[in-house]
């Protein structure tokens, strides 16, 4: 394969190949422009697919789809999408357009994922243009000493290095392209098949993954945040960790450029000490990893509960899951709201071009509930003045009814159970409400403890109650305790780090990744994401955390008041529970497992994903979970970790993606690989048994994890080790020994010494026979000696 | 009796919707009627109970005296097995209702397919979904739902119920009708 760079007259880079020969086949005249740059001395060789595009990868999808298929529960069997609509799905009947209820769910499927992807995507073209406008286009990329693979997904799925601003900027326009055509696939009349839709999925949750790794590696390159620290430093969190003495900013969202521009101006007109700049959701990891002074506040599903406190002197918003009628809550309390995104204007308006003075004076008079501001100097002025100026007023200012208030607004309670029919956890509201009304407010602090914060009760309530504030008062004890220490995001994971855990983790000695990501849309509150990280460490498993979830583990705390970031290591190694950092940081989990096949393996990363998702699929037993996963970028991340082949848990809310993604223990033939060094074709376990997979509860989620670890390249040692805590788990909570144990018997070897009698009994009875353990993938091409074929 | 509507009030769904269980008779006709029946159990049914007895002993009854078979999702498999009960599958609930759209496979070797499932014991929004898969995909399974509330996927469900009414309910449900099977 003969494959040049050359640069174009607008200095876009060009790749050419005059033939691609590609286990995909052979393509003739492949030319593709990438942006603006090119890296000439980069000498590890192009692998089959630079910049896939949307089907390069089809085949790949294929494989994964035919053996975990899409089981889809549709939210709505309808579809209104176009004016030919409604058209009624249901009993095998078709849309006008020809779409069936399977396909019609397919594009659900992709819709939110594209959306999802878009999100992350946008956040990176502002990060990346923002820093080319402050920094130049030259400015280099870096993750910190010891990383030399600074960006394994870009480099695995663009064959890009990218070392400078430009070149970032280079690879999302790849990105941005690529979600164009997915996109496109949406609308009528385009893609018709659910494997199609699917595979598009698979396709934009691959670019997600490249975009977020781009956001994060310009914004750690830039701002000063940790670099593949395992000492990140400790960080207070939690509402009590906000100083009411001084003038309090509340920052909301996931970008934190804005807030770099508010605590920039705070210490350099000598301020800083008077002001106190807590984050919620994404935001508050990256201001923390700006400033280790800037306070964590909580997950999203904390904002109302802050907002209703009072405590915020400004509310600033950025982008991506803020509430979006946080004008109005805010107005409630005083807070004027300050938006900084185009994304997320809220209707206020634009006041880019007056004088500063103007608009605080306008804010802190309560002229206007807030401003939409396009200037990033403007924003960090305007938000420093007006938190100091309103400080003192709003101090006089109560927020949150009275307990005696609430009794007796109780009173008129109609029982009409509304309340408790608008709740997404179906929490006892009116139960809570009719204890109320006896002055005991207790119940109503317990809904508290399990709220995710959506109000959905008070705006289904006839009575117009505040009921969110009604809890938040009853709990006012709880929360203003609340305090905890969370490890500031680290960044990626070192080469270094890679070298030590790689050949344990192939050979499954160590027995997995556990990658906590995402949202606190929590069925019960955030403890299970607590107790089950603890559990796996405990069992030497890596636990790796970002976005909310990374802030919900850190608010249990031990008999000695300490969180678990205190107790564990923040190291990429058994035992360890690391904090990467906001959601675009969770691509250094996926870049964690790529890097495994490129150091230990030795695999060439670069256009190489096909053969590098094989490795990781058959090898690296990587679990994502989300036990709390809310938006479609979640979506759209986990589509990006399915196309990797590595399985992903989500808890019982997540049923509301509509499809799972599940493997058939029971069919033999599902679960063939061909054997790299022979060529044939051999039987493997199912493992992993599902690539998607929503769990029930909590004692679910325990045994699902230890089973989807699981790998057809573990070794003897590395199968019976993880056998080991599959049936521990299974016994400790599913009440009795699993009945599938003889099936992940290749050799005796692979038998835990201990359980030997009860697993010989079970392989008798299953008139067990030895199973040849391959070098497995799904992929005929990778066979070596040429014995494989196209396919 | 509350109306027949979605408990959770945004839960609506399509041109089709569960009828409303006006006489237990019903379901045990339904029962009378079906091949192979099979009764799906969730983790709820380890805190609900019916008057003062569990549901995982009312479960216990129920299949013994219509001689259904339960598939026990998550941890609730456990709770069967401490009783001694065999005749209780483990499965995902996701599993399950993946399992259910392969019109060949049925939970244990005997005539199939199941032509009736009976659900039970899950948040609500979740079994909402996973019989808006059986509706969707399994149009040979006709479904009940045994809980309080309305899931208007379902084949057949309860109207919304106040407690009394549905231990009423349950309990008439637990005769078999002309006898047992
Ligand atoms: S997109 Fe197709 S199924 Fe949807 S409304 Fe239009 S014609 Fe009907
Ligand atoms: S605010 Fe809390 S109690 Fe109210 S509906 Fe939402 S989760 Fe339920
Ligand atoms: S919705 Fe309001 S009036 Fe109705 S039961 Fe709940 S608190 Fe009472």
């Amino acid at each position: 394969m003969k494959v040049e760079f050359a640069l174009t007259e607008q200095k876009r880079a060009r790749l050419k190949a005059d033939k691609l020969d590609t286990g995909f086949g052979s393509f003739r005249n492949v030319e593709v422009t990438i942006g603006k740059v090119v890296d000439d001395d980069w000498d590890e060789p192009m692998g089959p697919t630079p910049m896939p595009d949307v089907t390069m990868l089809r085949s790949w999808d294929h494989k994964l789809l035919t053996r975990y298929r899409p089981a889809y529960m549709p939210a709505c069997q309808l579809c209104c999408l176009c004016t030919f609509g409604k058209c009624d799905l249901t009993s095998g009947k078709r849309g006008a357009c020809g779409l069936d209820i399977e396909g019609q769910s397919a594009r659900i499927v992709l819709a939110a994922a594209n959306i999802g992807c878009a999100a992350h995507l946008a956040h990176s073209r502002h990060m990346v243009d923002h820093m080319i406008h402050e920094f130049g286009p030259r400015f280099e990329l870096t993750q910190g000493d010891g990383v030399e693979i600074e960006a394994p997904v870009t480099r695995l799925v663009t064959g890009i290095r990218p070392r400078t601003l430009e070149e970032a900027s280079a690879v999302l326009d790849y990105c941005e392209t690529q979600l164009t055509h997915t996109l496109s696939a949406v609308h009528t009349g385009q893609e018709g098949s659910w494997i199609d839709f699917e595979s598009k999925a698979f396709h934009v949750g691959m670019v997600d993954q490249v975009g977020m790794e781009i956001a994060d590696l310009a914004q750690i390159s830039t701002l000063g945040f940790p670099q593949s620290d395992p000492e990140a430093p400790l960080v207070e969190a939690g509402i009590s960790s906000m100083d009411p003495k001084k003038a309090m900013i509340l920052a909301i969202g996931h970008n934190v450029v804005p807030a770099t521009y508010i605590m920039d101006y705070a210490s350099e007109t000598g301020v800083a000490d008077k002001i106190d700049i807590g984050g919620i959701c994404c935001t508050a990891w990256d201001i923390a990893r700006y400033d280790a002074k800037a306070k964590i506040v909580g997950p999203i599903s904390w904002q109302l509960r802050f907002v209703r406190s009072g405590f915020a002197d400004v509310v600033v918003v950025d982008e991506q899951c803020i509430r979006t009628d946080i004008v109005e809550h805010a107005k409630k309390v005083h807070s004027p709201v300050i938006a900084t995104c185009d994304k997320s204007a809220m209707g206020l308006p634009d006041r880019t071009d007056d004088d500063v003075d103007d608009i605080v004076q306008d804010l802190v008079s309560g002229k206007i509930a807030g401003v939409y501001l396009r200037d990033h100097a403007k924003i960090g002025e305007v938000v420093v003045k007006t938190a100091i100026k309103m400080h003192p007023k709003r101090k006089k200012k109560g927020s949150l009814p009275s307990k005696a208030k609430i009794k007796e607004l109780a009173q008129a309670c109609r029982q009409c159970s509304e309340c408790i029919r608008a709740c997404p956890n179906n929490q006892p509201v009116m139960d809570a409400v009719l204890a109320a009304q006896e002055g005991n407010l207790g119940p109503l602090a317990d809904v508290y403890d399990e709220c995710i914060g959506c109000a959905r009760c008070e705006s289904a309530c006839p009575n117009d109650y505040e009921l969110h504030s009604w809890m938040v008062k009853a709990a006012e004890g709880r929360w203003k305790q609340e305090s905890f220490m969370v490890r500031s995001g680290r960044g990626a994971i070192k080469d270094t780090e890679i070298r030590t855990v790689g050949q344990p983790i192939v050979f499954g000695e160590i027995p997995g990744v556990i990658a906590h990501v995402g949202c606190a849309n929590y069925p019960d509150g955030g403890r299970a994401i607590h107790d089950h990280a603890e559990e796996f460490a405990k069992r030497r498993f890596i636990v790796v955390f970002s976005g909310c979830a990374a802030m919900t583990v850190g608010t249990i705390k031990d008999d000695e008041g300490k969180s678990i970031y205190e107790r564990r290591p923040g190291t990429f190694d058994a035992g360890s529970v690391l904090n990467v950092g906001s959601c675009v940081a969770n691509s250094h989990i996926a870049g964690a497992a790529i890097k495994i096949a490129s150091i230990f393996a030795k695999r060439n990363l670069r256009g190489n994903y096909e053969e590098i998702a094989d490795y990781i699929h058959n090898r690296v037993g990587a679990v994502g979970i989300s036990w709390g996963a809310m938006s479609q970028k979640a979506a759209s991340i986990a589509a990006g970790f399915w196309r990797l082949g590595v399985p992903v848990i989500v808890g019982p809310h997540g049923t509301k993606y509509r499809r799972m993604l599940l493997g058939r223990a029971d069919k033999a033939e599902d679960w063939m690989v061909w054997d790299a060094r022979t060529g044939d074709r051999v039987q493997v376990a199912a493992g992993p048994e599902h690539l998607f997979y929503a769990v029930e509860n909590f004692e679910e989620m325990m045994v699902m994890t230890a089973k989807l670890a699981i790998r057809p390249n573990d070794t003897a040692k590395g199968r019976s080790i993880k056998l080991s805590h599959y049936i521990d788990l299974h016994e400790t909570y599913m009440g009795y020994f699993p009945e599938d144990i003889h099936t992940y018997i290749r050799r005796e070897t692979d038998i835990p010494i201990t359980l030997k009698a009860k697993i010989h009994a079970q392989m008798k009875e299953n008139k067990w026979k030895e199973k040849p353990i391959p070098d497995p993938t799904l992929v005929r091409r990778l066979v070596y000696g040429g014995k494989g074929g196209g396919e | 009796m509350m109306r027949a509507e979605p408990w959770q009030s945004a839960e609506v769904c399509g041109p089709t919707k569960a009828q409303g269980i006006k006489k237990t008779a019903v379901v045990g006709a339904l029962i009378k009627k079906a091949k192979y029946p099979l009764l799906v159990v969730g983790a709820q049914a380890l805190t609900e109970k019916t008057r003062k007895k569990s549901m995982i002993d009312y479960f216990i009854e129920f299949s013994t005296t219509h001689n259904i078979p339960i598939v026990a999702t998550a941890n609730t498999i456990k709770a069967f097995k401490e009783k001694g009960f065999d005749n209780a599958y483990s499965y995902g609930a996701m599993e399950i209702t993946g399992r259910l759209q392969d019109h060949e496979w049925k939970v244990a070797p005997k005539k199939g397919p199941h032509d009736l499932v009976m659900t039970f014991g899950f948040p609500y929004y979740m079994e909402w979904l996973m019989l808006s898969a059986l509706i969707n995909f399994s149009p040979h399974i006709k479904t009940v739902t045994l809980g309080r509330y309305y899931q208007p996927h379902a084949t057949w469900s309860f109207p919304n119920l106040k407690k009394q009414n549905w231990n009423d309910a349950l309990k008439e449900i637990l005769t078999p009708v002309g006898g047992a099977k």
